[in-house]
């Protein structure tokens, strides 16, 4: 039962870790999007992370699940499933992210941004070197916040059919009549999430050397 | 001979705005503003809150911009003469930024850096030059500014005046013409404020242009070469600190100075 549940476990960490892979980059093109001087541009994602925050992840899964069949006509087969929650997953994530960076690259004060010009730093120069490290530590709480979520909310796959720990856990209540895998599950994902915050203390520690 | 040929060179000012103007919309902030300061020099630009002055200094940093005017540095035209005013050349600008530095009111250093890297990482990210070159050049001056115990500090660490001194390092490293400072005594004791009277003394002895926006009058006068009294977005009067100080002859200087003095 324990190994079923961690053959499970592993699509979890799957999810979780392809979701940052994707969400953490793109989450940058969001709030740059948001952020830009063209008003186009700036509300067509201001729309976009309305509608990812707006709605259910798990009708976003569906819609990426079922999108390729009911508005292209395409069939898709069984290893689909996993693709269209990795999607999913990764389009919601990159609203969310990109609304934390974008309040932490809003709260940088001015005189920050007008130091490096003066100093002659371009444009990319300031962001990087100047707001960028600036703006993790800021976020690094909203962000863990974030992440932790994430993780219990890979259990939402199981809604589309793919195994991952939440789906073979019920799969295993079902057939055992006993609701320890829920339990042992429940075990995992907090461990999971611990691991993770434990992670988030030693970074914030780190970044702990200035304040400002 | 030589001293003429130095004469000759510095005839020309080392930052130089004729005729400037700004506005906000319909508010007109500067009229017809000009300023000059040669190497060397210290002035200061005096005034009430709210005459411009903080506009100025910012549209001599080229954090904003003039709308009108000619502006300056040395040899580099900032601006030229467009059909709707002033037209800034980018090249210019950047060329410019290098050739002045500014202390902040609130100094802005970069609180995730250490002192050191607060005044090295320009020179080598910005002007290409040597890392070991520039960092020892940085111990020089954190000597200079009194700060060499605490070259690997944060600036939280520091105290307001330290903070105010490392923000002096960082300009300094960048090897300006002309230092520009934001109220530059406000937050100082008066043990301080006679340290940065005596280097902004050895800045101008060093052949630097000063700039010094502020509203404290006594400072002005002890440190200044010159002093402008910017009101109401011009300059009404200016001359050296006993003429204008000590015998105002506009009546907008009379009656700041009757309000300063108590």
């Amino acid at each position: 039962m324990f190994g079923m549940l961690l053959e499970g476990y592993v699509v979890t960490l799957q999810i979780f870790f392809l979701t940052l892979l994707g969400a953490v980059p793109l989450g940058v093109l969001v709030a740059l999007g948001r952020l830009s001087k063209s008003k186009i541009l700036s509300r067509i994602v201001g729309a976009y992370i309305s509608l990812m925050r707006g709605t259910p992840l798990m009708l976003q899964m569906f819609a990426v699940f079922f999108a390729p069949y009911y508005v292209f006509g395409i069939k898709t087969d069984k290893s689909y499933m996993f693709v269209a929650v990795i999607i999913a997953f990764i389009i919601n994530y990159s609203a969310y992210f990109g609304e934390i960076y974008r309040s932490g690259i809003q709260s940088m004060p001015r005189g920050q941004y007008e130091a490096a010009e003066v100093l002659g730093y371009s444009n990319s120069q300031t962001f990087f070197r100047i707001i960028l490290p600036q703006v993790i530590k800021r976020i690094l709480p909203a962000m863990g916040n974030e992440i932790v979520t994430l993780v219990k909310d890979t259990s939402l796959a199981f809604s589309i059919g793919v195994a991952e720990m939440f789906t073979t856990g019920r799969a295993l209540v079902a057939g055992q009549r006993t609701m320890l895998p829920f339990a042992i599950a429940a075990a995992i994902y907090w461990v999971s999430c611990m691991v993770i915050e434990f992670f988030l203390r030693r970074a914030e520690k780190k970044l702990d050397y200035y304040h400002d | 001979m030589t001293n003429s040929t130095i004469d000759a060179q510095t005839q020309q000012p080392a930052v130089c705005v004729n005729n400037a103007r700004k506005a906000f919309g319909d508010k007109v902030v500067l009229h017809d503003v000009s300023l000059s300061i040669m190497p060397g020099e210290v002035v200061s630009i005096i005034g009430p809150s709210g005459a411009g002055k903080s506009t100025m200094l910012r549209c001599l940093t080229l954090l904003d911009t003039y709308d009108k005017g000619e502006f300056s540095y040395g040899d580099i035209k900032v601006t030229t003469q467009g059909p709707h005013g002033a037209v800034y050349d980018k090249q210019a600008m950047k060329a410019a930024r290098m050739r002045f530095g500014i202390v902040f009111q609130n100094y802005n250093l970069f609180p995730h850096y250490t002192v050191m890297k607060n005044i090295c990482d320009a020179p080598v990210v910005v002007q290409g030059r040597d890392k070991a070159e520039v960092e020892a050049e940085a111990r020089e001056l954190l000597k200079r500014v009194d700060l060499t115990e605490h070259a690997d500090k944060v600036p939280c660490e520091l105290s307001g005046g330290q903070q105010q001194r490392v923000a002096i390092a960082r300009a300094l490293a960048m090897h300006p013409d002309v230092m520009y400072f934001d109220e530059a005594t406000s937050a100082l004791d008066p043990k301080l404020t006679a340290d940065m009277h005596r280097l902004i003394r050895e800045f101008a002895a060093s052949g630097m242009a000063v700039g010094i926006v502020t509203h404290e009058m006594g400072f002005a006068r002890e440190v200044s070469d010159r002093v402008c009294f910017l009101i109401d977005g011009t300059i009404v009067e200016e001359g050296t600190p006993e003429e204008v100080i000590e015998h105002p002859k506009d009546p907008r200087t009379k009656a700041f100075l009757a309000h300063a003095q108590d």
